[in-house]
Order: structure tokens, then C-alpha cells, then sequence
């Protein structure tokens, strides 16, 4: 990796905005992506995610607002800038009619990689498993061959930032989760990533993640943080051996510590939303056993990123 | 230095690719080799360096008397008249023509000696089937030859009964002289005058005997023609027309082959998207642009180099000039021409596009080059066409170096590297906006 001689935030915005004629892409865009990260940026299709990236790289011009990226304005960056940062394109690029080594080689050229790079380029195959693919040509390659040949081309200079635009696009569950086991070897490598998917789940796997929608930005937050948002607390659910009757529910959201509604899941088990799931655990248990309910199960639930990432939208739209 | 290197690995990076792409379709290299060569050689097997030969039909109203005519005629002509008929029906005649079945009707008039007796042109009707204009010229030639030849066939028989009816003028004009000598010898000695008129009587009869004397030992085809013309050209025998168009033909397609090359380069590249790549990467338009000429040029001039070994070794195509000459003139060639190509390909939004683009040069090419209508026939105006494009240059410079062995045209040169200089300097402002927007 190259020589860290930024130590602040390796992506800083202020209000930063894109707009191509009528269309506004990216709205007041506020964010700052700490070194070391691995920073998701999680929204549907068209919501200006890959706006978002061009402008970060240098490929658009902000039409208002400021942005820094390793300290440096984008769209003045030296060649040096320039050499710190990796960019993987939503889609396959490389040359089809070159082997998977050839395509490595030229990105290594391209990127004034010394000529003594054999064994770093192995090290590089051996790392997204194509070692054995090495000859084969890129148009013989399967999607995910191509996007993990991407993935390599894009580490060959070996870069302290990287950003990748939907790199698990199109692929399938296993590989896509093979894909975040790189990066986590990647971060733990020293590298800050700047990972934009449309797969809600993934925001998962990342430290911090920032939600778009419709252009703006609608938070940024750890993934447990996101879910506590979404649902304005923690999510506990309970069973019982009794039916849970509609006294107890009411009863249930008078209670201090519950906000909200009560969710029903069947005759005998709900989900409450509680501010702080360490402590609300023993004090249902307690009211279970006042109410005389024997309890089948009361743990923290984690909800799935999609369905949080619904909430999220819901209530955006709700605001709106 | 680290910065000189990396600059130096950023260009190899594209003089690598674009090789690798174009050695791993063999398929290519070989048409590229071998179709240019097997082109000139079809052309040479296509055109053996002789005239167009005219199948003719004649019209006369005395079939058989003309028979004799034209069997002597066509002897003399047999390059140009091979097959011959002869039809009393003009009709008939110009129907085989509307079907092709003949090349031309001569349609030969039945009182030209009554005609020219009268002091006038007898007229011989061509009907031919043509809509090539040139080839509608070239038979206009024919029946001016025709025409001609006929002219000097009257006339050299007409001269041939002349001498022969001088044979008989002549005797008489000896006799005369003869009877002039005695009559002068019987004069009496005092009638001086009338001695003197005798003599120069004597003397101007002998004089018409030696003239007629002259006139006599002529052959009549001299006297019908007496001068011929020869042609020589400073530059040896004339060549033939598929020694002639070779280094058109190679300059054409040296050029053809860089346009299309180059004209695909970059816009096949911004339609993969690669571009967005090459916008945030380290490298910079000059870069990409040197590596990308720098590659080409490799590869063409090691195809230039074959296809100039095949063309001299096998089609036996001379080259008469310096060999350095030669290389310097494809250079330049080559160098303007990938010029030419990446400006296409720099404008172009698609494939379909640059090769429309490609088409419609190598199309400017063909028609205003000089590669088979002479540029001295071009309106002064257009001209400045003619030498926008690099065939001209190429075509012009190959000819000289090839065919007359004169060293490379200094002004072609400098005016076609000129031209490169700035389609380069073109080329990288506009890769530089594309790479930049």
C-alpha cells in the first residue's frame, strides 16, 4: 500500500451536490468516511450512489458544495493523488481478448507499476483465486471471474483508498459473500473502503454505513446503529405458552421503557421495540411473570437490513 | 528518474495491449499481409498491359468488295480490330449492338469516291453501346485511327496510281526532252534568242524528269506520311499498368489499414467504458496517445515491410530509389494516417460510425489521390483536397521513390509530416477533453 501520508478523513463532503441539467443526482451531500473503514453506501438503483463515486474520483465536477479526498480536491489531483486511489467500475472494462494475466499486466502498466511486479501480480491472482485462470482469455471468463479479475486489476497499485462501485453486482450468494471476505482482508491490509451495493444485507459487513435515496443522503450510521434507527430502539420479541391477549398488549406499551406499538407475530408471540435491548430483556421477564405468562422465548431480534432499509425509505417518504 | 520510468511504463502499457489484441487474431494479420499482396497480384493477372480490343461490325452496301478492304486493314490493326463482320443491314447491325453482341458499328459510306469527287467529306457513321465515358473516349480514338488510317489508305493508293500513271508522263517527257536537244542543235548559229529559249526549254523538262524521277522511287506510304513519331521517357522503357499502380495501391492501403486500425481504437474503448478508467488513473491523454501511435506504428511497419517484400520478390515491383528513402516515406505515411484515424475515432460516437468515417476517406481517397486520375486533370480548387489527405502524399512519394528512383519529394514530406504534427496535436487536445470532461 502506499506510503499514508494523510491521517485525517479519507472522504470529506460539504453539501455537495450534482445536477445534470433539470435531474439532480446527488443533493447536499454531508459526509466523512474515517480511514481505515470500510464504508457502505447502500441504495436502490438510480439513486446517485455511482453519481456519488464519480464525483469522489475526479470523474465529475460538483456543480456546489466541497469535497476532499485524501485531503485533496478530486478534480485537481497529481498523478500522485491519483496513484493512491483504486477504482473498480460497476462493469467489466478489461480487455476481452487479452488472458486474465495480460489484463493484469496492462493495469499494472498503466498505473507505472515497476516492471518487477511478477510476483506481487501472482500474490494478487492467488488472492481472488484466478492463479489457476491465469492463461485463460477474459471473454471465456465466468461474471464473477470477471468482476474478482476487476477486483485485482484495480489492487495492482496497491492504493490506500479504494472505491468500489457494486462489485457484488450481479453475482451469486456465495461469491458475494467471498468477495467481503476480501475486503475484510483488505481493511485489515490497511486499506480504507468505499463500497457502494444495491444488496441492503451487505451494509452488514461494513463499519459505517450511509443510506441514499432519491440523491440524498439519509444517514450515516454502524449497522447496528441503522437498525436502532430504523426502529427507533432495540427489537425484542417474546412468546409465550398463553395466547398474548390485547390487555397485555396495551399494558405492554404503557410500559417506560417500550415505544411504539406493539408488532403481533401470532396468538402467542409479538415484537416490542424497547430502548436499550440489554436492559429491557429482564424487565419483560419480570412483567411476564407478573402477568402469570410462561415464556417460550424473549430475546433481541435482529432484523433483517432490507426490511430496515424499508423502514428507512417508509419513513423518508413519511417526512417528505 | 522514478517519474521518467513510470512515464515510460504508462506507454509500454498500451504498446503492449494493443499488440497482444492484434497477434491473437492471426486471422487478421494474415488478411492483412496477404490480402494486400494477393489484391496486386489478381490486378497484375487482370490487367496484361494490353489495349481494349473491339469487336466491330461493318456496314456496306457491297459486302463482298469490302471483305478485301478490311482483310488488309485488319492485318495492320489486329490489337485493336480482332473480330470483324460485315453486314449489309444497318438495322440488323445495330441490334447486335443494343444485345452486346458487338462493340461497335462502323457504318461505312457507299459513294465516298463520288463524294470526294464532289469536294466533299464522305462520312463513316460509329455507333457504339457505351456509358463509361472513358470508354466512350477511348472509342472516339479508335474511330479517329480508324478514320485516319483509311484516309492514308486512299490516299497511299491513289499516290501508287499516280506514280504508276507518271511512268507514261515520264516517257513522254524524255521523248519531249529529247526532241527539245535536237530542235535546239537545228537553230541557226546567229539566232541566239531563240537558242537560249530552247535551252532553258531543255532545262526545266529535265528538271520535271528528275523530280518525277523522285516522285517515282518514293514509296507511297512515305509519301502519305512522311514523319512518324517515337516517345521516350527519361525514366527507361514505359512500365506496365500494374507496375505502375503498385505503390498507389500500397500507399492506399497502408493508409486504409491505419484508419481503420486507429479509427476503432478509442471509441471502442469509450464504448466499454474503460474510459471512465482512464480518466481517474494516473495516466494522461499524451500518454495513452503515444502509447497507442507507438503501437500501431510497430505493427504496421513490420506489415508494410512484408507486403513491400512480397510485392518486390514475387510481383518483381522495383524499387529504384534508396531503400531509407522508402522506409521514411511509410513512416510518414503511416504516421499522418494514424492521425487521420484517431481524430475519427476521437469524433465518432460508436463503432458503425468510425467505420462509415473510414469508408468515406479511403472512398476522398481513391477519387482525389491520384491513385488512378491524374491530379494535373483536377480543378485548382479542389486540389487543396487532394492534399488534405495522406494517399496523395503516399501515392506521390512511393511513385518517385519506386518507379523513377529520385529520392524522397522534400516538400511532399515535409507537407505530410506537417499535416501528421498537427492531427497528433489535434488528437491529444481532443483526447485530453474527452479524458478531462
Amino acid at each position: 500500500m502506499k506510503n499514508n501520508d494523510f491521517a485525517g478523513n479519507v472522504v470529506e463532503t460539504q453539501d455537495l451536490t450534482k445536477t445534470f441539467g433539470e435531474d439532480v443526482a446527488v443533493q447536499s451531500l454531508n459526509m466523512q468516511v474515517p480511514r481505515g473503514t470500510i464504508f457502505g453506501f447502500v441504495g436502490p438503483s438510480g439513486c446517485g450512489k455511482t453519481t456519488t463515486v464519480r464525483l469522489l474520483t475526479g470523474f465529475y465536477e460538483p456543480t456546489s458544495g466541497s469535497l476532499s479526498v485524501l485531503g485533496k480536491t478530486p478534480t485537481s489531483f497529481l498523478k500522485s493523488d491519483r496513484e493512491k486511489i483504486g477504482y473498480l467500475i460497476q462493469q467489466f472494462v478489461l480487455y476481452p481478448q487479452l488472458t486474465v494475466w495480460e489484463n493484469l499486466n496492462f493495469a499494472a502498466s498503466f498505473y507505472g507499476v515497476g516492471v518487477f511486479r511478477r510476483r506481487h501480480l501472482n500474490k494478487l491472482l492467488d488472492f481472488v483465486e484466478l492463479t489457476g485462470d491465469k492463461h485463460k482469455l477474459a471473454r471465456d471468463l465466468s461474471g464473477g471471474m470477471k468482476r474478482r479479475l476487476s477486483l485485482a486489476a484495480t489492487l495492482v497499485h496497491k492504493p490506500e483508498l479504494l472505491f468500489l462501485d457494486e462489485p457484488t453486482a450481479g453475482i451469486d450468494p456465495i461469491l458475494r459473500r467471498k468477495f467481503w471476505d476480501y475486503f475484510k482482508e483488505l481493511q485489515a491490509e490497511g486499506h480504507s473502503l468505499f463500497i457502494t451495493t444495491q444488496y441492503v444485507g451487505e451494509a452488514a459487513f461494513c463499519d459505517l454505513v450511509g443510506v441514499m435515496y432519491g440523491g440524498r443522503l439519509l444517514m450515516i450510521e454502524t449497522p447496528d446503529g441503522l437498525r436502532r434507527k430504523a426502529y427507533g430502539g432495540d427489537l425484542v420479541g417474546i412468546r409465550t405458552n398463553e395466547d398474548l391477549r390485547h390487555e397485555h398488549r396495551q399494558q405492554l406499551e404503557n410500559l417506560p421503557f417500550v415505544h411504539g406499538k406493539v408488532k403481533i407475530v401470532s396468538d402467542q408471540e409479538i415484537e416490542v421495540i424497547v430502548e436499550d435491548a440489554s436492559t429491557a430483556v429482564s424487565l419483560l421477564l419480570e412483567w411476564c411473570q407478573t402477568q402469570q405468562l410462561t415464556v417460550a422465548m424473549l430475546e433481541k431480534k435482529s432484523p433483517s437490513f432490507d426490511d430496515v432499509f424499508i423502514r428507512i425509505i417508509e419513513m423518508e417518504i413519511k417526512n417528505d | 528518474m522514478i517519474r521518467f520510468f513510470k512515464y515510460l511504463i504508462r506507454i509500454s502499457s498500451f504498446l503492449g495491449k494493443e499488440l497482444t489484441e492484434i497477434f491473437r487474431q492471426p486471422k487478421l494479420i494474415l488478411t492483412l499481409v496477404l490480402g494486400p499482396f494477393l489484391i496486386m497480384l489478381l490486378f497484375g493477372v487482370a490487367y496484361p498491359d494490353q489495349t481494349r480490343t473491339l469487336k466491330t461490325t461493318f456496314v456496306a452496301t457491297d459486302p463482298v468488295s469490302f471483305q478485301k478492304e478490311m482483310d488488309a486493314f485488319a492485318q495492320s490493326y489486329t490489337s485493336i480490330i480482332f473480330d470483324y463482320s460485315i453486314e449489309s443491314d444497318k438495322e440488323k447491325a445495330l441490334a447486335k449492338l443494343a444485345l452486346n453482341q458487338t462493340d461497335l458499328v462502323i457504318v461505312v459510306p457507299d459513294v465516298s469516291f463520288e463524294t470526294i469527287e464532289n469536294n466533299q467529306q464522305a462520312e463513316f457513321l460509329v455507333y457504339h453501346n457505351e456509358v463509361d465515358p472513358f470508354q466512350v473516349g477511348y472509342i472516339q480514338s479508335i474511330a479517329r485511327i480508324y478514320v485516319d488510317e483509311v484516309n492514308r489508305q486512299v490516299l497511299k493508293s491513289a499516290t501508287a496510281q499516280g506514280q504508276t500513271d507518271s511512268g507514261a508522263l515520264q516517257t513522254n517527257l524524255k521523248t519531249a526532252i529529247i526532241k527539245t536537244q535536237t530542235l535546239r542543235q537545228s537553230i541557226p548559229a546567229g539566232d541566239v534568242k531563240t537558242a537560249t529559249q530552247a535551252a532553258d526549254l531543255e532545262k526545266d523538262l529535265t528538271g520535271l524528269d528528275e523530280k518525277l524521277t523522285t516522285f517515282r522511287s518514293l514509296t507511297p506510304g512515305v509519301l502519305v506520311s512522311p514523319f512518324t513519331a517515337k516517345v521516350f521517357g527519361l525514366f527507361g522503357d514505359p512500365l506496365t499498368v500494374t507496375i505502375f499502380f503498385v505503390p498507389a495501391v500500397l500507399a492506399l492501403l497502408l493508409q486504409h489499414v491505419s484508419i481503420t486500425f486507429a479509427s476503432l481504437s478509442i471509441v471502442r474503448e469509450a464504448h466499454s467504458g474503460i474510459m471512465e478508467l482512464f480518466k481517474v488513473a494516473p495516466i494522461t491523454a499524451f500518454e495513452t496517445l503515444v502509447g497507442k501511435y507507438l503501437s500501431y506504428l510497430f505493427f504496421e511497419i513490420i506489415l508494410a515491410g512484408v507486403i513491400t517484400a512480397l510485392a518486390v520478390w514475387v510481383l518483381k515491383i522495383p524499387i529504384l530509389g534508396n531503400l531509407l528513402d522508402y522506409a521514411l516515406a511509410v513512416f510518414a505515411l503511416l504516421f499522418t494516417s494514424l492521425g487521420f484515424g484517431f481524430l475519427i475515432s476521437l469524433v465518432s460516437e460508436t463503432d458503425t460510425q468510425a467505420v462509415q468515417y473510414s469508408m468515406l476517406l479511403l472512398l476522398a481517397s481513391i477519387f482525389f489521390s491520384g491513385f488512378f486520375m491524374d491530379l494535373r486533370l483536377m480543378r485548382e480548387s479542389i486540389t487543396v483536397l487532394a492534399w488534405s489527405l495522406p494517399a496523395t502524399y503516399g501515392i506521390r512519394m512511393l511513385q518517385d521513390i519506386m518507379l523513377r528512383g529520385s529520392s524522397i519529394p522534400q516538400l511532399v514530406f515535409l507537407g505530410i509530416i506537417t499535416i501528421g504534427i498537427m492531427l497528433f496535436l489535434i488528437d491529444w487536445v481532443l483526447l485530453r477533453k474527452r479524458m478531462e470532461s
